[in-house]
């Protein structure tokens, strides 16, 4: 018998599937389990909150800051305490002890730390023009604490932090951030939008009509052309559609629009004071 | 636009690059098979065999012939191998890259061989070597090597 040489079929190790389909199966089903993961944590976390005794969280941020940030102010601090004046006698917040500093930073922006600080960027504040914006912005960082926005943002943090290390063994697994980065962001989003609704009510409260609610993303919407893009990702809502909803919420509720105090010269002495010395420039 | 580029730099990176690593992984993949199947049918007449006892009528002399290959993973096959890692099963991504290398070094080997005018290889033994053993692990190269060798009878005249 001859031998004779035949091609054999090669196809037998090389996989069927192809590896698209592969991909969307796996990740598919990884998003799922991640999605369900985050949602479980947004549901404990929002249960462990609500629970927690405002006693508990000063003494987590009492924890997690060594040392406040940034400068006392005191023209800040009387504005803030007017503000809780006007909450309702058995509102939580009486609990807080809250006090309000001021980062020498070109960030426009302001954060409500647990425990009750609440950090104002000296940036944001020289773009205020109005006493009514200013109280704006306290309120709706007032609203986070009334929603304990930081302590949930702050214990799924840690959860999901521990969780992402304890399957991949690294907490910064770049297949995992895609589907985290969406996600937080439109919960973020979620959450600014109802710390907004809850300032209005109270400024509302405070000078008996909501005018200067609006005016800061109003400038902030003329000075920057901030596509909608940039801001799917954001963690703060896109300036246009937080004008849209405070002005449609304060017609809804009937909240009358009236004239605008300037801005204090307390305020204005304090940056003089000092935030005077030129920062370096920013993107912000 | 830049400024969404550049703030969201950790998502879209990664994207890219699974998107790179799909198209110029596939390319070369698909070139890569089109050339092993075109060089397998012309050596077709030169056998490799796992042989090694082989009796000749012939008076025949032997010689060494190797063949070797290293092939790169791209970054789809590297995720989609992570992927599997979590959930288990065969990793399909990593099975046509041993399928190539292995064929490639069996074509090699035998190119040398056929250079040397041998008609057969026998005792052909196949081996990986160990540069990629970091393949998966982070901020490391994954490879897949492979050699082939076997002993080149030559019919001597």
């Amino acid at each position: 018998m001859k031998f004779r040489p035949k091609q054999a079929n090669g196809d037998v190790n090389v996989p069927k599937t192809h590896p698209l389909v592969e991909m969307a199966w796996l990740a598919g089903g990884l998003a799922l389990i991640i999605a369900s993961i985050y949602l479980f944590l947004t549901f404990l976390t929002g249960w462990i909150v609500a629970v927690l005794p405002v006693e508990a969280e000063v003494w987590i941020g009492k924890k997690i800051l060594q040392n406040d940030p940034g400068m006392p102010c005191e023209p800040l601090q009387k504005r803030l305490n007017d503000l809780v004046d006007y909450l309702p006698q058995d509102s939580p917040l009486r609990k807080y002890q809250f006090s309000v500093r001021v980062v020498d930073s070109n960030l426009v922006n302001a954060v409500a730390l647990p425990g009750g600080t609440i950090v104002v960027f000296s940036k944001l504040l020289k773009e205020i023009n109005s006493e009514n914006e200013l109280s704006m912005i306290l309120a709706h960082e007032l609203g986070h604490y009334a929603h304990r926005d930081h302590l949930k943002r702050l214990g799924k943090g840690l959860i999901f932090g521990a969780a992402s290390w304890f399957i991949f063994r690294d907490s910064s697994q770049p297949l995992l951030m895609p589907f985290v980065v969406v996600m937080d962001a439109r919960y973020s989003q979620a959450q600014e939008e109802k710390a907004d609704l809850w300032g209005l009510e109270l400024l509302n409260k405070r000078y008996g009509h909501v005018g200067g609610a609006v005016d800061f993303f109003q400038r902030l919407l003329e000075k920057k052309d901030v596509g909608k893009l940039t801001h799917f990702l954001a963690s703060h809502p896109h300036p246009k559609k937080r004008i849209e909803k405070l002005v449609s919420t304060a017609r809804n509720k009937g909240y009358p629009i009236g004239k605008t105090e300037p801005i204090g010269e307390d305020i204005k002495e304090f940056l003089e004071k000092c935030c005077s010395k030129p920062l370096p420039k920013s993107e912000d | 636009m830049s400024d969404f580029l550049l703030q969201n730099i950790n998502l879209i990176l990664p994207i890219f690059l699974l998107i790179l690593g799909y198209t110029a992984g596939s390319i070369a993949e698909r070139r890569h098979y089109r050339s092993i199947e075109r060089r397998e049918q012309e050596f077709l007449a030169l056998p490799a065999v796992t042989l090694r006892d082989v009796e000749s009528s012939e008076e025949v002399s032997g010689q060494l012939v190797i063949g070797n290959v290293v092939i790169s993973i791209d970054y789809f096959k590297r995720a989609l191998a992570i992927l599997r890692n979590i959930f288990g099963g065969r990793v399909a991504s990593y099975e046509s890259l041993v399928d190539r290398a292995r064929r490639e070094a069996i074509l090699r080997m035998k190119e040398e061989a056929a250079k040397a005018g041998a008609h057969i290889v026998v005792n052909m033994r196949i081996e990986t070597s160990s540069i990629g053993q970091s393949a998966n692990r982070k901020k490391q190269i994954g490879s897949v090597e492979a050699i082939a060798y076997g002993t080149a009878l030559i019919k001597q005249v």
